[in-house]
């Protein structure tokens, strides 16, 4: 799993396994996310807690409120920039976080 | 093909869910749109899905929101999750985006059941990942089983931030520490609010057991704490904080901020709804009367959107709402609404008697915040607190005015992590009330869709209205 170089030691673990998970490609590597849960909480499941690179501070952040007020969490999500925790995965998506992009506006 | 129905509910929380089960039995035609996947808010995430070990985690509390969540099931209400509101307006219509795209809807009447977040105080830091709020970790926890390793620090003030550390505690969590921002001496006017506080003992009680389990526990817990920092180059690494002019330090690998609940207003600000300054507990909220109506005759507000009561309050409310409702449209007399309406607003008196204690407890002071220059404001447009007082020192006096020359709130989310704050170093600067300062203007759309979605859409109505109404806002 290709992780961005400044990982932060933050790390959640799962009180149990998922019942399902379903196959998204992640950054172009293909990773498997717990079903019935939103993105943004798959992906801290999986130690992925970088959300994106911050546009204006071209800095990394990490999902800040989990409930649709902080926007930290958009992400390319089949092409087009959502909040991933709102969001739930589905088989086949292409989500891209644009974590070597030093935070470039598009 | 444009759609009309009789009510509809946006957001589905307690507030939201109580009222479209209620409409939808009696007959009337009701879409309820939340943007969660799953009924049931913040306070009862993913209810459904939750199992029996974390119902037992979460306690009674959190289970009655199975039973709202059944109910609302059972009536067959029309559901739609996954749909971002991104316009309301004053004559009933409403925009919405689901699966890509976006319809523009009607009703006769609106009832915004928007709910609360937590108030968004930046200190420095805060952006670092490893730094979220602790409502945050409490949404993981409902929605997915997920818990923290590793040290956990909580920082900031509020019931809630003690809810979380003893959740955290029973999942056997290491708390490095808790910092509250709270005064080491209980203000004077919660010892007056204490005896009718008394009178709903439950909930009293269950703060108490909370707060002597973490002492038990033995967890590190501060008082009067200010100054709190995030620690850390590109990752949270640590906290520091001040209490009674000495410096502490915890190693930390989670930091979770909590400083009170604040009402979600921008569905209120955007489509216009007269707003009211609470000076004590320093946020705004729509101004409506007793059933929730707004000043705007189709618009409803019912919840913790429209002040901050609980769940169980934000329930009564949106009861009360779906009578008046119920009522304007034909399907009660007055004399029926007012006799359903009579336990409600007795269950909601009963239930709101420990509020005024808690709110005295742990109003928020502006002495509390300790707003630094280097500290970033707006995590969207990455504006400073300095980059606003320099404005300031320039000779701008307005919020707005703050917004169109620095950015600050110009970002994805439109203001709602840096608003508050922004009010409070505003008026500061200028030693006004943070009212006098301004309130950020909300536009459409309320939430960032992509334009072709708009394009896309269909504004069935023939295009009465001459298309000017996305550009015709103020």
């Amino acid at each position: 799993m290709l992780k961005h170089s400044t990982t932060s030691t933050a790390e959640f673990k799962q009180d149990q396994a998922p019942a399902e998970t379903v196959s998204v490609l992640l950054d172009g590597e293909k990773v498997d996310l717990p079903k019935g849960i939103s993105i943004a909480a798959g992906l801290l499941s999986i130690g992925e807690i970088i959300s994106r690179i911050s546009p204006s501070a071209h800095k990394p952040r990490s999902p800040h409120c989990l409930m649709g007020v902080c926007y930290e969490c958009l992400m390319e999500i089949d092409g087009v920039e959502r909040q991933a925790c709102m969001t739930d995965p589905e088989e086949g998506m292409v989500i891209n976080r644009h974590l070597d992009s030093k935070g470039e506006d598009a | 093909m444009s759609r009309h129905y009789d009510v509809i509910v946006i957001g589905t929380g307690p507030a939201g869910l109580s009222a479209a089960t209620l409409l939808t039995k009696m007959g009337l035609n009701v879409l309820a749109l939340d943007e969660q996947q799953r009924p049931g808010g913040q306070i009862y995430r993913n209810v459904e899905g939750a199992g029996e070990a974390r119902l037992n985690l979460f306690g009674p509390d959190y289970s009655v929101g199975l039973e709202l969540v059944n109910e609302f099931r059972a009536a067959n209400v029309n559901y739609e999750g996954g749909a971002s509101v991104w316009q309301v307006e004053a004559d009933g219509r409403i925009c919405y985006s689901k699966d890509g795209k976006s319809s523009r809807i009607s009703a006769n009447y609106i009832i915004a059941a928007t709910g609360a977040m937590e108030r968004p105080v930046p200190i420095e830091g805060w952006t670092l990942p490893g730094v979220m709020g602790a409502g945050a970790a409490n949404n993981l926890a409902k929605e997915a089983g997920l818990t923290p390793k590793g040290k956990v620090v909580l920082a900031g003030s509020g019931p809630l931030l003690l809810l979380e550390a003893s959740i955290l505690l029973k999942k056997g969590v290491e708390i490095a520490a808790i910092l509250e921002t709270t005064d080491l001496i209980p203000p004077a006017d919660s010892v007056t609010k204490l005896p009718q506080a008394l009178m709903g003992w439950k909930l009293l009680y269950k703060g108490t057991t909370m707060l002597w389990e973490l002492q038990k526990a033995g967890i590190p817990h501060y008082r009067g704490v200010r100054n709190i920092r995030a620690l850390g180059a590109d990752a949270l690494s640590g906290v520091e904080a001040t209490v009674k002019g000495e410096t502490l330090n915890f190693d930390a690998d989670l930091l979770l901020l909590h400083f009170g609940v604040i009402p979600n207003t921008h569905i209120f600000r955007q489509a216009g709804c007269q707003m009211v300054w609470d000076e004590k507990l320093r946020y705004w909220y729509p101004s409506c009367d007793s059933w929730g109506r707004t000043n705007f005759e189709k618009i409803f507000a019912a919840g913790d959107g429209c002040r901050v009561h609980g769940a169980v309050a934000a329930r009564h409310k949106g009861t009360l709402a779906a009578l008046e409702i119920a009522c304007c449209l034909g399907m009660i007399p007055e004399s029926e609404r007012d006799d359903l309406a009579e336990p409600v607003l007795k269950a909601l008196r009963q239930d709101n008697l420990p509020r005024p204690f808690i709110d005295a407890m742990y109003a928020p002071k502006p002495s509390h915040f300790t707003f630094e220059n280097e500290t970033v404001l707006c995590r969207c447009e990455n504006v400073t607190v300095g980059d606003v007082r320099k404005v300031l020192d320039e000779g701008v006096r307005e919020l707005n005015e703050v917004k169109i020359i620095t950015r600050c709130g110009m970002g994805p989310c439109q203001g709602r992590m840096c608003g508050p704050a922004l009010a409070e170093i505003v008026g500061e600067y200028l030693s006004l009330e943070p009212d006098q300062a301004g309130l950020l203007v909300v536009r459409p759309p309320l939430k960032p869709i992509p334009l072709s979605e708009v394009a896309a859409m269909d504004l069935g109505d023939g295009g009465t209205d001459g298309g000017n109404w996305l550009l015709d806002k103020k």
